[in-house]
This record gives structure tokens, C-alpha cells and sequence, in this order.
């Protein structure tokens, strides 16, 4: 019964119902589209990571350690037995690492230099633009971070000095060959990518590397010395660390984005239940208890929360549709600012998201529906009817 | 309290707190209704004919004194106990005709007998029998504000009447009409309490009603001043 009165009531009411199921798909969409953009941001950084460095895994020279570079000097080796395989098989390529200083437009910066094969083709950098440059010292590739940070531009050449292994320093002519419009910034800030050859030359590690990465799909290798297997995982984890440690942030915001919901909700069904103060008045007249009308209203809620879910997927659906698909672009480039952002984001909608969304609106939605009404209700019948104003 | 009696008050008070003190609205109120009545409670403003009516269909609780309405003694009945008399026993009738805005006609006068879970073939032929009872049968579909006060106040008869209720209340039903809707109202009001010998009690203060009825009780400042049986009513028959 209080069903087909609440289906009336909410048909009925038309331009009101209109209005409040406005006003909650609005909600629904404004929360799915910003934790959706949030989700998009942390997966991107993720994919991005793994696209541009990560690949499949690495296996690491014992020394090294990505976050000391006085490691650097002594993380060099020949490649074990079957990682040297896996290099041949062009199914990973080595990298070798070392601190230099620069000197763009006289200035000196210390620098992280990696040779890396021009021919490699495992992860998503154009290292390819290292290859045909016989007649440069130092063909260097730098990222657009680097490349602002240095005012070096294509065809610039600037000074490089190393250590190698005899613990001698050299210096050499570099020049920039190709400026990469990467997302990664770890790839980007303090880097100098070299061919990997001219680097075991100038260092004297001919044939030596600093770790191996390897493409997606490859199981373990037998003989791989002292060399320390990193997988995917072991690679991510700083990552999702930043991703776990910023939990609170997006659970703050979250909740954040529910109140602002829930106030827009609560505030439209207030207004809509407390201007019904006369009809309570009658419903009671005409023999409706208490309770009833507390249903009547929660079950009106209710029902204004499932077509504001039909509504978010009829009117809402589409942009999140698109946005899912296309992305928006970002006015701002964050690479710079040591963020691993998209020039276009995506969002990313979770079933989890969807689901705990559509869940907390609708019980946000029964509670301001049943608080008002259950006040409204406790109102003397003949006071009502009056259409007298609640305290 | 007697089988023929539909109202039975003694010795009623009724206190409003106001600030620290209390207002008496209604005291030493002592009246019986047989069945078929159709009486008035008339009086000026502020002497007390709402709050009985208001006492009397359960929608307000005495200070002190009995209030027996159709067997149940609302002093010590529960608020279920009173919507349930309300909802199967009485039927009211407001000034402002209190129809849900967003209803039409048929499903205004059709809320009472979905609240008494009558079955919708049923429901329909009642609510039908109403609607013609009070002549809006083309009207069926209409919403409130497309109708005029007539129609609007004809429509909350319909709705007061479609359960056949044994007592209707009708708080100034005339006061928003013109005089030839009022007597139109009247009349019907007249016809359907000759017909299904349901209670009639008015409150008012509107000549054209007083006219029509057979029993005036006058109230002046809460207390009864005059119950005055009127054997040949003016108008009505």
C-alpha cells in the first residue's frame, strides 16, 4: 500500500520529483566522476611506471641502489649466464648507470647517466633517436624536464664528466639528439640517456651493466650469479606505497564529496517534506499512523534514490561515458612539479566504486528522508493541518 | 455509552499551555450525537467549535473528561487506535479542502479506501459512486488546481464519504465559497446523510450552513451556551 502511494506521489509531483531526483543523480555523478579521476590518476602513475620503466621485471647488480647513487660506482658487472641469454634474445636489454656532472651553458649539475641499447624496444622511450650518431661525441637523450631545467635544446651541446672505473675523471662533448615528451618524471629529472656501447666505453665497463630489464611474461632465470630479481611487485611497491599512504587523502575526500552530497540531498528533501506539512496533517486525518507517514516518506526517499541512479546512467552517463574513453585534458603539465600525471586523464570506474557509491547515496538518502519526516510526523495532527511551520 | 449514540462527551475540558499558564479552550463540554445527526457546532471565532471538532475525530486529546466516538474512549486510546477510527470509521472535511496537490480527483477520493485496503475492482465503483454522488464525474482526471473551490470542496466530500464513514466531520466547509456553491455543498451533504444515515458534525460560523441543519449546539468562550434542536430546517429538506 505505501508503496503504490509513495510511486503515486513521487509521479505526481512531477517538476518537484524532477527536482530532487536532479539534485541526487547530480550527486552521484559528481562523486563517481571525481573518485573515478582520482582512481584514473593512481592508475595511470602505475601504468605509466610500468609502460616507460618497468616492463616485465629486472634483475639488479647486488650494489645497486636506485636511491644512492654512491652505490652507483661500485654496481656494475658482466651479465650472468642466462640474463646475458635474455639480452641476446633481445628479451630484455641492460642498462648501465653512473653519476656525472654537466655543464650546460657553464653551469655545472650533477646528472644521472644511463646507457641504454638505442635498439631496445621493451619499454615505451624513444632511445631509438641514440642510434646514427656517429659523429657525435655524446648523442644524448634528455626529457623535457631535463631540457627545461638545463635550457638545452635539440642540437645543444654541453659538457659531460665521469669517473670511470679506474677512477679516473673524463670529459667529453655531449650533444642533445632528441628531447622525449615523457610522463615518468623518474626517467626525466637529473637523467642523461647515452647508447649503451659509448657508455661501457667511456666508463671502461665494457660488457658490464647495472641491472636488466626484462618484457612482461618472462619466468625466473636459472643463472643469474648474485644478480637480485626484482619483479614487477618489488618494482610497483614504491608506487602503491605513495598510492596506500595517500588512502586517507581520497578516503578524506571521499567522504568530503558524500557530505557535500549528502546537504545538497538533505536539503532538497527537507524542503520538499517540510512543505508537506498540510498533506501530512491529512494523510493523518485520514487515518495514516505515524509510522506509515515515516515510511510513507523514507519509502519516497527511497525511490528518489533509485530513479537519481537511472537518472546518473540516463543524463550523466554519456559524459562519463566519454570521459572514460577520452580522457580530459590537463592545462597544466605536473611532470615538472615530480608527478606522474597524464596530460589527458582518465577516469577509472571500479565496480567497488559504482557499487559503494550507489550504496551510500541511497542510505544518505533514507536517512535525510527519515529524519524530517519522523519529525514532521511527531507534529500534533491539528497542527499540521494548519501547514504550521516546524521548530 | 448508549447503541444509538455515535458521540458521547461528558464533563470535557481542554487546556492549551501558553507560556507558563494554560488557555481553557473548551470546559464543562457535555454533548450526545445519535446516529443520522446533522448538527452544527456554531459560535465566533475562538470559542472553541475547531477544538471540539478536533477532539472529537481524534486529531486532539481531551485535558480531562470523556470522549467516547463510536465505542472508542479517545482518552485512553493509542494514536494507532485513533487513525484506525479515523480511517475506517470517520471522514473530515476542511475549509481549505486539504486535496494532495499532486492527486487527481479519482485517486484523492480513492486514498481513503487504499488506506482501508479495499480491493482496486472495488475501489474503482466506489470511488465512482462517490465522484457522481457529488456530481464531478467529468472531472475524474483533473488535479486540484484545475478545479474551482466548488469542485475542490465537492471532491474533499467525496473523499469524506467514499468508505460510508459513520460520522463526518466538516470543519467550515463553506468558508471559501460563493454563496451558490455553498448551498450546491450543502444539499449534497443533506441527500448523503438522508441516504446512508451517516453523522454530520459542522463547525461554523456561516449562516447559509446553519440553515440546513437540524441541531445547533452555540459555543461562546469554550462553553456550551445553547443546544437548540431545529425540528423544520430552514433550507436542506
Amino acid at each position: 500500500m505505501l508503496f503504490k502511494i509513495a510511486i503515486k506521489n513521487l509521479l505526481g509531483a512531477r517538476l518537484r520529483t524532477f527536482l530532487n531526483v536532479l539534485v541526487t543523480a547530480f550527486s552521484f555523478f559528481l562523486i563517481l566522476f571525481i573518485s573515478a579521476m582520482y582512481n584514473g590518476m593512481l592508475e595511470h602513475a602505475k601504468q605509466v611506471t610500468m609502460d616507460t620503466e618497468i616492463a616485465g621485471g629486472a634483475y639488479w647488480h647486488p650494489e645497486y641502489d636506485p636511491l644512492d647513487p654512491m652505490t652507483f660506482e661500485d654496481a656494475h658487472s658482466a651479465l650472468p649466464g642466462d640474463v646475458q641469454s635474455l639480452v641476446d634474445q633481445k628479451k630484455a636489454f641492460p642498462v648501465l648507470v653512473s653519476q656525472a656532472s654537466i655543464y650546460p651553458g657553464g653551469r655545472i649539475m650533477p646528472a644521472i647517466m644511463k646507457g641504454i641499447p638505442p635498439g631496445q624496444n621493451i619499454v615505451n622511450m624513444p632511445t631509438d633517436a641514440l642510434s646514427g650518431h656517429d659523429d657525435i661525441a655524446i648523442p644524448v637523450l634528455i626529457g623535457k624536464g631535463m631540457a627545461s631545467d638545463t635550457k638545452l635544446n635539440v642540437g645543444d651541446s654541453f659538457t659531460i664528466r665521469w669517473l670511470d672505473t679506474d677512477r679516473t675523471y673524463d670529459a667529453d662533448e655531449g650533444i642533445v639528439v632528441h628531447i622525449m615528451d615523457t610522463e615518468n618524471f623518474k626517467l626525466d629529472m637529473s637523467h642523461i640517456w647515452i647508447p649503451l656501447k659509448k657508455a661501457q666505453t667511456m666508463l671502461a665497463m665494457e660488457g658490464e651493466a647495472t641491472y636488466v630489464t626484462y618484457e612482461k611474461g618472462l619466468p625466473p632465470v636459472q643463472d643469474k650469479g648474485d644478480w637480485i630479481p626484482r619483479d614487477i611487485n618489488y618494482l610497483v611497491q614504491d608506487m602503491e606505497a605513495i598510492i596506500a599512504a595517500d588512502k586517507p587523502g581520497a578516503q578524506i575526500m571521499y567522504m568530503i564529496l558524500l557530505a557535500l552530497a549528502a546537504m545538497g540531498i538533505f536539503n532538497a528533501q527537507v524542503l520538499s517534506i517540510f512543505r508537506r506539512g498540510r498533506e501530512i496533517g491529512t494523510l493523518m486525518a485520514i487515518g495514516m499512523t505515524r509510522p506509515r507517514v515515516v515510511g510513507l516518506f523514507t519509502l519516497e526517499g527511497g525511490l528518489n534514490a533509485v530513479l537519481a541512479a537511472v537518472a546518473t546512467l540516463i543524463f550523466f552517463g554519456p559524459v562519463l561515458w566519454y570521459f572514460g574513453v577520452y580522457g580530459i585534458p590537463l592545462p597544466i603539465d605536473y611532470t615538472e612539479m615530480g608527478m606522474i600525471v597524464a596530460k589527458r586523464l582518465i577516469p577509472v570506474y571500479t565496480i567497488g566504486l559504482v557499487v559503494s557509491t550507489t550504496i551510500l547515496v541511497s542510505i544518505i538518502v533514507l536517512i535525510v528522508s527519515y529524519l524530517p519526516s519522523r519529525r514532521i510526523a511527531r507534529m500534533k495532527p491539528t497542527d499540521a493541518l494548519r501547514g504550521k511551520a516546524v521548530a | 455509552m448508549s447503541n444509538k449514540n455515535v458521540v458521547e462527551i461528558k464533563n470535557l475540558l481542554k487546556q492549551f499551555p501558553v507560556g507558563g499558564d494554560y488557555f481553557t479552550a473548551l470546559s464543562d463540554i457535555n454533548v450526545e450525537l445519535e446516529k443520522a445527526e446533522f448538527m452544527g457546532l456554531v459560535g465566533p471565532s475562538g470559542s472553541g467549535k475547531t477544538t471540539l471538532l478536533n477532539i472529537i475525530g481524534g486529531l486532539d486529546s481531551p485535558t480531562e473528561g470523556n470522549v467516547n466516538v463510536l465505542g472508542i474512549e479517545l482518552g485512553s486510546s493509542s494514536h494507532n487506535q485513533r487513525a484506525h477510527l479515523r480511517k475506517t470509521k470517520m471522514g473530515f472535511i476542511f475549509q481549505s479542502y486539504n486535496l494532495l496537490p499532486v492527486y487527481s480527483v479519482f485517486e484523492n477520493v480513492e486514498l481513503p479506501l487504499i488506506l482501508n485496503k479495499i480491493d482496486k475492482d472495488e475501489r474503482r465503483s466506489m470511488v465512482e459512486q462517490a465522484v457522481e454522488s457529488v456530481g464531478l464525474t467529468d472531472k475524474m482526471a483533473s488535479r486540484p488546481n484545475m478545479l474551482s473551490g466548488g469542485e475542490c470542496q465537492r471532491t474533499a466530500i467525496a473523499r469524506a464519504i467514499v468508505h460510508q464513514p459513520a460520522l463526518v466531520l466538516a470543519d467550515e466547509p463553506t468558508a471559501n465559497l460563493d454563496a451558490e456553491n455553498s448551498h450546491h455543498i450543502m444539499k449534497i451533504l443533506v441527500q448523503l446523510n438522508q441516504e446512508l444515515s451517516t453523522s454530520f458534525i459542522f463547525a461554523t460560523h456561516d449562516e447559509k450552513i446553519m440553515a440546513y441543519l437540524r441541531r445547533i449546539i452555540h459555543l461562546d468562550d469554550g462553553k456550551i451556551t445553547e443546544d437548540e434542536n431545529i425540528s423544520n430546517p430552514k433550507a436542506g429538506d
